[in-house]
């Protein structure tokens, strides 16, 4: 079939511009995953992926022939004799999606809807944001990660095999598949359904998409290195004054969270040899502080980091430094030396050179920024 | 009522010295009834820059290493460089207003600078000097 016959349009406007928005957010989303400072930019992709699966599952069963799921929903069978057939003489070519494409179809979306589920479970879970926030405990939140990361993943594969069928269909039956994507047209014999462009509904596709896109990037254009764009605020977590004012006359005030009880007990003891200064806390003030220590330590963790940093840890070691945690010398092993001498940051014990809720202490992903060296 | 409306904030700009004034003259009262005799403002200003090297100090320590010489300028921990709040009274009123805070702060930081905690004495010099910037 093939290269001679009528050209005619197969693929909507809609469905077309639906297919290369979901090749360029998932393409983002992966770009984006896994740096914590651009965490901002992954939520979008996944946002924007979501809308496009709500609009995609709408239009599989009221946009035009080709786009329907009633028109390339295969059986078994059918695959089968498909992939049997398709080295050897050929009579049947559908126009839209063929039965062994159209199973990668579904089982892209269905991967797809199953990635934004858990990235919204991770989101709730890890960060406190999204609409699961408050619904999903710390502990789901991570422990869907790895999962949500192992979809991503699979769909990565599935896409190899989409690519690798779009090549096969093009050699066999010289029929360009990726310039149909494109124009929507392919060259077909004999009659076939007229397919409206429906191009005031991919105009208002276009438009919402490219709206959501400047209103995502504004904040990014206002930040400067002194005003950081922070996207996501952290859990509020206990406060106490005594704790300000002790600790943080020194030094920035650590929170309990970033270490576990035991750490916080053995330290207070020492309060006559605080890393070589002996701080001659009161009685009254060292059991305020040993209380608020130890009933907010990271054995119950509150937030991301502390969750990290107590399962980081051996129930048998007692770090008395934040910085001798695994947890924290993995998170910063990537930072050159330079860096932490650079008098803007002097030292590992200065958070806030680099995370902007440091005094917050809520440490999320995308309120870090390092200093730009020369 | 007028009259109110002026001697409140009148009240409220001289508070805050006279109150720590009053904590000054307490502490100073205290520090001769355990056996302090005259206090100099001067041998306090003499002792602010003195260096000393106690046990384990890895360089020279003095209450200007994190303070500054300068009294109303904003210092830096020797250690974590947390910026210090000026000390001098003159331009940061919360300084010497609390007896409490000013007896903590004797004793961790007369145990690093010097090795040990301060005299009476040497408190009073201090406390007159300080007073006066």
């Amino acid at each position: 079939m093939n290269a001679t016959g009528n050209k005619v349009r197969v693929w909507d406007l809609p469905t077309r511009l639906f297919h290369w928005l979901l090749v360029a957010m998932f393409a983002l989303a992966w770009w984006s995953a896994g740096h914590p400072q651009q965490l901002d930019v992954h939520l979008f992709a996944g946002y924007t992926i979501a809308t496009l699966l709500i609009f995609r599952v709408v239009w599989g069963l009221v946009g035009s022939w080709h786009a329907r799921f009633r028109s390339f929903a295969y059986g078994p069978k059918r695959v089968v004799s498909y992939l049997r057939d398709l080295f050897g003489p050929r009579t049947l070519h559908p126009v839209g999606h063929n039965p062994a494409g159209s199973w990668a179809i579904f089982a892209m979306l269905a991967l797809l809807l199953a990635i934004t589920l858990s990235g919204l479970v991770v989101l709730g879970g890890e960060e406190g944001h999204g609409p699961l926030a408050g619904a999903v405990t710390l502990e789901t939140g991570i422990g869907w990660h790895e999962p949500h990361e192992a979809l991503a993943w699979a769909m990565l594969l599935l896409v190899l095999v989409h690519l690798l069928g779009v090549a096969v269909e093009s050699l066999l039956h010289r029929d360009n598949l990726v310039a149909a994507m494109i124009s929507g047209n392919k060259r077909v014999a004999g009659a076939q359904p007229a397919i409206a462009n429906h191009r005031g509904i991919a105009g208002f596709m276009a438009v919402v998409w490219l709206s959501a896109t400047v209103i995502a990037a504004l904040p990014w254009l206002r930040a400067d290195e002194k005003h950081p764009y922070q996207p996501f605020k952290g859990a509020t977590l206990p406060d106490n004054a005594t704790w300000r004012s002790e600790c943080g006359s020194c030094h920035q005030a650590y929170h309990p969270q970033l270490l576990p009880a035991r750490s916080w007990r053995l330290l207070l003891a020492q309060q006559d040899d605080h890393f070589g200064e002996s701080l001659g806390l009161d009685a009254a003030t060292l059991a305020e502080l040993m209380k608020f220590h130890v009933d907010n330590a990271a054995d119950h963790p509150m937030m991301e980091a502390a969750w990290y940093v107590t399962h980081s840890l051996k129930p048998n070691e007692t770090p008395l430094r934040i910085t001798e945690t695994p947890y924290w010398r993995k998170t910063h092993a990537a930072i050159p030396e330079s860096l932490w001498r650079d008098p803007r940051v002097n030292g590992r014990g200065n958070c806030a050179a680099c995370h902007s809720d440091a005094e917050q202490n809520t440490f999320t992903d995308s309120a870090m920024h390092l200093p730009r060296q020369n | 009522m007028r009259t109110m409306l002026k001697i409140v904030p009148l009240l409220a700009l001289f508070g805050l010295p006279l109150a720590y004034a009053d904590t000054v003259d307490d502490l100073l009262k205290g520090y001769q009834a355990q056996g302090a005799s005259n206090f100099s403002a001067e041998k306090g200003q003499t002792m602010w820059t003195q260096k000393f090297n106690p046990p384990g100090s890895d360089r020279a320590r003095s209450c200007a290493l994190c303070h500054g010489e300068n009294l109303k300028l904003t210092g830096k921990h020797a250690k974590t460089g947390k910026p210090i709040e000026p000390l001098a009274p003159s331009v940061n009123p919360k300084r010497l207003a609390d007896a409490a805070e000013i007896e903590k702060w004797f004793k961790r930081n007369c145990t690093w600078t010097v090795g040990r905690e301060c005299t009476p004495q040497e408190k009073g010099d201090f406390l007159s000097y300080l007073r006066k910037q």
